[in-house]
């Protein structure tokens, strides 16, 4: 058997991927995945059902309260229909970037006694969050199976192009922010007050309750502004074949995307070798 | 003579004792920062460690609290880095700074030794085939299946010391976990180690505050007065 040999030093590269050592962790990453999906699960009386309770409940309420008393439109789509989907969204993004945020102060125990690549845990995290997505949009699909009187086009050809690229898009925007607040969080506890806060706050300038459509002119660009707009938009294009997205948003979107990770990733590898220090 | 495995060349830590932590502390610090030097201090846990291991060498880091015992081994096993000097080592390394770490208690014994494992980076493979090794020497058998955290703590320190034992590597670094069940059972990892290190050529080194244990065990000793080596 060849020894393998290394070196420890004060200074690591800055923009490091070490996939050779990540290859080696990836049974950690299934073993990590599986912890959070089935542990989380353990002694509750509903069960993995829980997973699909609350955008029920939340879509419930809000055809309540927007649809109902509100009357806010939605573009000629069924309420719920139109909530689910802004909802499902939603959730991907901010779970993946409410759990990666807390992910040193979660872990800090693991952390400071065992080393692996860190890097693994959000990782794991947002491939968790992803089979919760997965069970999310096959609820949209049988919630849509009621309404199949209705008028709107299903094309698989166009989900199946478009769903991706939007899957990774928020996945990619949730994670890099949770890394960036996580990595601030180590000096600034406070922050994670913050941010559960304000993402319940920045829902409501998406366009996860009304259609881009039904916003004054003059304040699109603005909600435009945040990618997570685009995001939910070309999710119920690709659904649905509604909502309003061009070449120019898109392309902010993806370029906001790979920014935010970018910065992330970077701040969270210089991190991760000091971080048991002060926290 | 054995081939060397790890060499670790002047390392040296120390801790920054900044006031910061708060936001507006740290703004206030860089406002007046031209005026006055900022009041950090460096506390150094370590310094100027030099030493290097051959395969099999079994290594008692001994020293009295706040010597500088935890943050060598930290060093070591990559869970902090060190403020200067480098560390060359071969092979693969894994180190047990608690029993039991990253175990969870609402998931069983057997699903804990995977989980365990993998996190010493361990393939599926790996630890199928050490499992019932495992299983017997913790003295679990018959509540494996139970979530961890019906075990009694005796059984849950066995079963984690047993699953660090047995999992494959070269180098493996131990802080104070020979504190472990009863007399039986730590005579029983004592020669557990002694048999890993004499039949399978692998190094182990060693906090305890045990030193009887030690002595029967370790061949090289390291003691740490204030950081520095005696």
């Amino acid at each position: 058997m060849r020894k393998q040999e290394w070196l420890i030093r004060p200074q690591e590269p800055i923009f490091n991927l070490k996939l050779k050592e990540l290859l080696q962790f990836r049974y950690l990453l299934s073993q990590l995945v599986y912890r959070d999906l089935i542990a989380s699960y353990k002694q509750t009386i509903l069960g993995p059902a829980w997973l699909i309770v609350h955008p029920l409940v939340t879509t419930f309420v809000f055809t309540l309260v927007f649809g109902r008393i509100v009357k806010i439109p939605t573009e000629g789509l069924p309420q719920p229909l139109f909530y689910l989907s802004g909802i499902i969204c939603w959730n991907y993004f901010s779970e993946c970037l409410i759990r990666t945020s807390t992910v040193f102060k979660d872990n800090a125990n693991i952390f400071g006694k065992v080393y692996f690549p860190r890097i693994i845990v959000p990782i794991s995290l947002s491939l968790s969050m992803f089979f919760r997505l997965l069970i999310h949009i096959s609820l949209l699909f049988i919630v849509m199976l009621t309404y199949q009187d209705q008028q709107y086009s299903f094309s698989f050809f166009r989900m199946i192009t478009i769903l991706p690229v939007i899957i990774i898009l928020m996945a990619l925007m949730g994670v890099g922010l949770g890394l960036i607040v996580a990595c601030l969080t180590i000096k600034y506890k406070d922050l994670n007050f913050v941010v559960v806060f304000s993402l319940q706050l920045t829902m409501y300038t998406t366009t996860v309750i009304f259609p881009l459509s039904s916003a004054p002119k003059n304040i699109v660009p603005l909600i435009q502004a945040n990618p997570m707009t685009t995001s939910i938009e070309a999710f119920r294009y690709a659904v649905f074949h509604t909502g309003n997205f061009g070449f120019v948003s898109s392309t902010y979107s993806i370029i906001c995307g790979i920014l935010l990770f970018s910065i992330g990733f970077i701040t969270f590898n210089r991190m991760e070798k000091t971080f048991v220090d002060s926290i | 003579m054995a081939e060397i495995v790890l060499k670790v060349n002047d390392v040296s830590k120390y801790y920054n004792i900044s006031n910061s932590g708060s936001i507006s502390r740290d703004l206030s610090n860089w406002m007046s920062s031209k005026k006055q030097a900022r009041p950090n201090g460096k506390l150094w846990a370590l310094q100027n460690i030099d030493f290097e291991l051959r395969k099999g060498d079994r290594l008692a880091v001994t020293g009295d609290n706040g010597a500088g015992k935890s943050t060598l081994l930290k060093i070591l096993s990559r869970i902090t880095t060190p403020s200067s000097g480098t560390i060359h080592g071969k092979g693969k390394i894994t180190s047990m700074l608690e029993v039991g770490i990253g175990f969870h208690p609402e998931l069983s014994g057997i699903e804990n030794i995977y989980l365990n494992g993998a996190m010493l980076g361990m393939t599926k493979r790996d630890i199928k085939s050490k499992v019932e090794e495992i299983v017997d020497f913790a003295q679990v058998t018959n509540q494996i299946n139970n979530p961890v955290k019906r075990y009694s703590s005796g059984m849950y320190m066995r079963l984690a010391f047993a699953t660090a034992a047995h999992l494959q590597s070269d180098t493996m670094i131990m802080d104070e976990v020979l504190a472990v069940g009863d007399q039986n059972f730590k005579k029983k990892c004592i020669r557990k180690l002694n048999d890993l290190s004499k039949d399978f050529g692998k190094t182990i080194i060693l906090v305890s505050h045990d030193k009887e244990n030690l002595s029967s065990l370790c061949n090289k000793e390291i003691k740490l007065i204030k950081g520095m080596m005696e």
